[in-house]
């Protein structure tokens, strides 16, 4: 049986329009996920950044999930999810019959039927991961997979730019905090 | 100074949790204090009037996001019984559920400055790897507030 695909050349733009036109890096994810749990028809949706020292994914955004899901404990990179690599996409298309989860309880308390993972990269370094999350079993085809990997590729250079601009930002107030100072000296 | 007016920053977390804690256990006692529980929420997208399919399917499918935000008032509302129990009055209790336009740390500041807000209470997790992304919202709120009292629940 051949898998249907659901995303299209329609929900890129509606996606990536969403992206654009956001210039905060919080309210952009949150739109991102609103936005995938809506077209894909799922349950919910998270996005996280991956913090290098603790390997821990962080929760950057995330929709449709509950509070007591989102908040379970600690989400480990590479045991959250147990397969062979977090660099690649993984499906866990049923998790009743997954024993790869780090909180398998809780996914299934969650009413979690499917999950994928989808790395975020920079340079081909994982920086984060995007979560999406199915109420029932779910089929999804290579394409799709694909699809969300060039998604994923674009909300990791969000993610960089900001992260840049935040650093610059951060000078910016420095310098400005000190200038004063320098003038006087100068005087 | 008397405290009058104090401002909990609260987004369904465990530190939001303690912070809850932390205003029972310091200000509930005082009798001519009251509390704001500020939750500022993303919006949902809007969606371009264009009819394709998938605008279709997303208008359709916005009432179930509509539906979550609503859930996420109702879950504010039982923060609110928590502090009831917790010792504060009827009266002395708000709740404040607003779209947000901005970063989370400059709707708190604008709701400290528009209220005239004694006391900030905020949470502050460890080593947030977030915090590069988005900003830390508590280092905003101390070095942008003045005359504001701002309790940091870490």
């Amino acid at each position: 049986m051949s898998v249907q695909e659901r995303i299209d050349i329609n929900i890129f733009k509606v996606v990536f329009r969403a992206i654009a036109h956001s210039d905060n890096l919080e309210i952009m994810a949150d739109h991102l996920t609103q936005l995938l749990v809506a077209a894909l028809e799922i349950k919910g949706c998270t996005i996280f950044a991956l913090n290098p020292e603790s390997e821990e994914l962080e929760a950057l955004a995330s929709f449709g999930m509950s509070m007591s899901y989102v908040n379970k404990g600690p989400v480990l990179k590479d045991k959250s999810i147990a397969e062979s690599s977090s660099s690649k996409p993984i499906v866990i298309r049923d998790v009743q019959k997954s024993d790869s989860l780090q909180y398998p309880e809780e996914a299934k308390k969650e009413g979690i039927g499917a999950i994928v993972s989808i790395p975020i990269k920079f340079y081909g370094k994982v920086i984060g991961a995007l979560r999406l999350y199915h109420q029932a079993v779910w089929d999804i085809s290579d394409e799709d997979v694909d699809s969300l990997l060039v998604l994923a590729e674009n909300i990791g250079l969000a993610m960089t730019y900001t992260r840049v601009l935040k650093a610059l930002r951060t000078i910016k107030y420095t310098v400005d905090d000190i200038h004063g100072l320098w003038m006087l000296e100068t005087e | 100074m008397a405290i009058k007016k104090i401002l909990l920053a609260y987004n369904f977390t465990r530190l939001d949790q303690k912070a809850v804690d932390f205003a029972i256990n310091a200000f509930s006692h005082l009798k001519d204090t009251e509390i704001t529980i500020l939750n500022a929420y993303t919006p949902l997208p809007e969606i371009e009037t264009v009819d394709t399919s998938i605008t279709g399917k997303l208008k359709s499918s916005m009432s179930y996001l509509t539906q979550q935000i609503a859930q996420r008032e109702t879950e504010l509302n039982e923060v609110k019984q928590m502090l009831l129990l917790g010792g504060f009055g009827e009266g002395r209790i708000r709740t404040e559920f607003r779209p947000r336009k901005r970063d989370i740390a400059s709707e708190i500041i604008e709701s400290a400055v528009t209220n005239s807000y004694d006391v900030i209470i905020l949470n502050r997790k460890h080593a947030r790897v977030t915090r590069f992304f988005s900003g830390s919202v508590s280092h905003k709120v101390v070095m942008t507030l003045k005359d504001t009292a701002v309790c940091i629940v870490s």
